[in-house]
């Protein structure tokens, strides 16, 4: 019957629009939404990773986030959004992880998922400029590493980003800014 | 001409919290500036800024900076398009297609104390699934207008549809709509008044997916 065969042959799917996908799957299209959770589901675990670091929560947070998604199709009024609509949902649920994870760890004060090692010098010969800007980023105080990763993981404006984060504009450009000296200085570093 | 500055020279200006620190070693301008510039492919053309060597050492440096965060991002994306499919599975697994059923339609039956019903979410799948079999189309929404609680009631359906380019789109609508005509006869007791069928997107380009790289 419609809507319960999961089948894995290459579907015309793939190559349908956004707002196609997001339709069909507010009807009820299950396939459609496969079609959306493979084609955003490495996306949003990237920025689950950034926030939470590489550990199950991240696996958990992207499941749950496309469940809400599921759910909640039908409130999307614009389907050819629902990419950053996605990104809003893991955006949150990380750091509802974030949170509830800080309330277990109050003494161990660290405030970042954390490298496990901090000796840029010692490492940047060995170290890509990626692997160390990964370091760095993790490193950032939460809200900077929040909002840089809105920026150019979700792809979100500054007004998309003080929105969210529920911040006044300026103080949304001024974390961004700072985080930007910082990632400039620490590349500085490696050269 | 001026002489290029030197790759190596080290930027200095980065001073966290002292803006005019950091103003005094980039010509009057900050990080934030110059980020935007760059953000605007440095037009229209500042000559405050293309003049100015410490302007230059700091672009260099933010540049080199959005090159490691675009090869970080692929890099990212490209170790999770990797995985295995269990992740999908486990989403997929749990999820619940009643989300999404709607109304119930009722439908006829002989004994008075059965109670059969086929529900909207079903109907819109048989909708789809319709479009599915045809060439060149593909069907988006579909909506059911009417009580369709009352079994005789007749209702109205809306379909939206993406039709390729160089389709015919008169006669694949009326294909289309027989076609649902059809389908909804053989699944249900629906007396439909009419299916109208917006063609909403001649385009039919397909989004490229976001992990694709564009040349």
């Amino acid at each position: 019957m419609p809507g319960t065969l999961r089948e894995q042959v290459a579907s015309p799917l793939a190559a349908a629009t956004d707002q196609m996908l997001a339709d069909r799957a507010a009807d009820g299209d299950l396939r459609a939404f496969e079609v959306l959770v493979r084609r955003y589901g490495p996306l949003m675990r990237v920025y689950a990773i950034r926030i939470l670091g590489s550990n199950d929560e991240s696996d958990d947070v992207v499941q749950e986030s496309f469940i809400t998604a599921w759910q909640q199709l039908g409130t999307l009024d614009d389907g050819s959004a629902v990419k950053s609509w996605l990104m809003r949902i893991v955006s949150r649920k990380s750091i509802d992880r974030l949170r509830a994870r800080r309330q277990h760890v109050n003494i161990d004060d660290t405030d970042a998922p954390a490298p496990d090692h901090h000796a840029p010098h010692a490492l940047a010969e060995v170290e890509s400029q990626t692997e160390a800007l990964a370091r760095v980023l993790a490193a950032l105080p939460e809200d900077q590493r929040r909002c840089w990763t809105l920026r150019e993981v979700a792809e979100y404006s500054y007004g998309d980003i003080a929105a969210e984060v529920n911040l006044p504009l300026s103080t949304v450009r001024g974390l961004l800014a700072r985080a930007r000296k910082t990632l400039l200085r620490e590349m500085e570093e490696w050269r | 001409m001026t002489e290029l500055t030197p790759a190596n020279r080290r930027f200095l200006a980065f001073d966290l919290d002292d803006t005019e620190r950091e103003q005094a070693g980039l010509s009057g301008h900050t990080i934030e500036h110059l980020s935007d510039y760059l953000d605007r492919d440095r037009m229209p053309a500042d000559a405050s800024i293309d003049d100015s060597p410490d302007c230059e050492i700091a672009l260099r440096g933010l540049e080199r900076l959005r090159r490691a965060q675009r090869l970080l991002l692929e890099r990212d994306l490209e170790r999770e398009s990797r995985r295995d499919d269990s992740w999908v599975s486990a989403i997929l697994d749990n999820i619940t297609l009643e989300a999404h059923a709607g109304r119930e339609i009722p439908l006829a039956h002989p004994s008075p104390t059965a109670r059969l019903v086929v529900t909207e979410g079903a109907v819109r799948g048989i909708l789809r699934e319709t479009g599915d079999r045809m060439q060149n189309v593909f069907v988006g929404r579909c909506v059911l207008v009417g009580d369709v609680s009352v079994p005789g009631a007749p209702i109205s359906i809306g379909v939206d549809v993406t039709v390729f380019p160089g389709e015919n789109i008169p006669l694949l609508a009326e294909q289309l709509r027989h076609a649902m005509y059809v389908a909804l006869g053989k699944y249900t007791e629906l007396v439909v008044a009419a299916i109208d069928i917006t063609v909403s997107d001649l385009q039919a380009l397909p989004d490229a997916p976001a992990q694709e790289k564009e040349h």
